[in-house]
């Protein structure tokens, strides 16, 4: 893109960039440097997960102690949000909050890759956990859970109005679930760009001109702290949201 | 038709177009502009693919080996915890059963010691008593002794003096008279004039 003052496109961070070319059966499936970043997200939280537990004792150091308040805050999530039967499905909501929150936090360093910025990876993770959460729901309740649908205590003349309503706000579940994390980091990371990319400009300027890139400069420093809570905000956002799918799935209401 | 291919995915296309449309206005300076790289189809294959190897190797690896390793670690410290803790708890009650025990047993030997207490004031008043009524006794006897002896020796004087009185009456009446008088005679005029001399005493 050729923005004035050399400014790059906002956008441009999000481009796809094969680092290695595969395929297979037709489709292109090069790792690139989305896929890059999934890796380190996930090898970087099992890596710290799994030596932080390696000498794990009975009063907890520091890395055991943060491995530790991480298992413990997403247990506890579980256990509010769907009680004793989620325990099955806790290995996966701690995988889904650890990926996340690495993937956002791993994005927010400079030159780094956001893969959760990638709306075709927060949807298929939405559309997986709301297709799993749907078979369990069928396979525990049968028939019985179509009665999801039908608000308790509805008037009579109400009520295929009210089914209408309850199946589309059940079918779009995946999408603001996906569209919820995509957008965040989207805005996030264009806003970022934007205002570094405004400093850069203005400096570029030169002479006492270049004093005015101060102030997009300090509001990017405002607005990294900002995108920090939104990357940890939104992974437990994901998380807990997942669980309530979860929790409606097991207990129907 | 175009169109229709690339929507062929149509698993969100208000969001799809809504994207598309802020994407176009925001960064509209080229026809040949892509818009969003987020929305390059031709990028979703790899994506989908490695998400699915990346997110299963790592939920295996968190089901597998991390999760249980933590959840271990803290099932440990709650037991031993709640050992602990019953431990405590178990000691503070023994500890509050021995106190209970001690002030229980404390007032018995109180109570227990009063009464001896008690008993041993009422044996010593009694052995007080007993002693002080045998010293009574005694002193009372030997006064009863006494006043017999007073009496016999007061009698055996008196005795003795009529005796005296007798053989005196006698000298004394052969003496001014020159009449023999026998004792008896003399005894019963001097018992008669004792008599009379004890009754004006008496009077």
């Amino acid at each position: 893109m050729s923005n004035s003052g050399g400014m790059h496109s906002p956008v441009e961070q999000f481009e796809i960039k094969p680092l290695i070319e595969l395929s297979l059966g037709g489709y292109d499936i090069s790792f690139t440097n989305s896929s890059l970043f999934m890796l380190l997200a996930m090898g970087v939280s099992a890596i710290f997960l799994f030596s932080a537990m390696r000498r794990a004792e009975m009063v907890p150091g520091r890395m055991q102690g943060m491995a530790e308040m991480m298992y413990e805050f997403v247990a506890e999530m579980v256990r509010t949000n769907v009680g004793n039967e989620g325990r099955p499905y806790f290995p996966f909501i701690f995988t889904l909050f650890v990926f996340l929150l690495f993937g956002n936090m791993i994005g927010l360093i400079p030159y780094s890759y956001t893969f959760t910025s990638q709306i075709i990876v927060t949807f298929a993770i939405a559309a997986f956990v709301f297709v799993g959460v749907t078979v369990i729901a069928l396979f525990k309740h049968g028939l019985h859970f179509f009665s999801f649908f039908v608000p308790a205590g509805a008037p009579k003349v109400l009520i295929p109005f009210l089914i209408i309503i309850e199946v589309i706000s059940y079918f779009v579940r995946p999408v603001s679930l996906s569209v919820r994390l995509f957008a965040n980091m989207l805005a996030g990371h264009t806003m970022l760009k934007v205002f570094a990319g405004l400093a850069v400009m203005i400096s570029g300027a030169g002479g006492l001109a270049m004093a005015g890139s101060l102030l997009p400069f300090l509001a990017l420093i405002g607005l990294t702290g900002l995108e920090v809570l939104v990357a940890a905000l939104q992974a437990y956002v994901f998380t807990i949201l997942t669980c309530m799918y979860l929790n409606d799935a097991l207990h129907l209401h | 038709m175009i169109m229709a291919k690339n929507l062929r995915n149509q698993i969100n296309t208000i969001v799809l177009a809504l994207l598309a449309f802020w994407s176009t206005q925001a960064f509209a300076d080229g026809a040949d502009e892509p818009g969003l790289p987020q929305l390059d189809i031709a990028t979703w294959p790899s994506q989908l693919f490695w998400l699915v190897v990346l997110f299963g190797a790592g939920y295996l690896i968190m089901a597998k080996v991390v999760t249980p390793s933590i959840g271990a670690v803290l099932e440990e410290r709650r037991i031993k915890l709640d050992g602990d803790l019953e431990k405590a708890r178990r000691a503070s009650s023994d500890a509050a059963k021995i106190r209970a025990d001690y002030e229980n047993d404390l007032e018995k030997a109180r109570t227990e010691a009063a009464k001896f207490a008690k008993q041993a004031a009422i044996e010593a008043s009694r052995e007080a008593d007993n002693a002080e009524a045998k010293v009574r006794q005694k002193l009372a006897d030997k006064v009863t002794k006494a006043e017999g002896n007073l009496a016999k020796a007061k009698s055996n004087a008196m005795g003795n003096l009529n005796d005296v009185a007798v053989e005196a009456a006698i000298e004394a009446i052969a003496a001014l008279t020159g009449i023999k008088t026998t004792s008896a005679q003399a005894s019963k005029a001097i018992t008669s004039i004792a008599t009379k001399l004890n009754k004006q005493e008496a009077n």
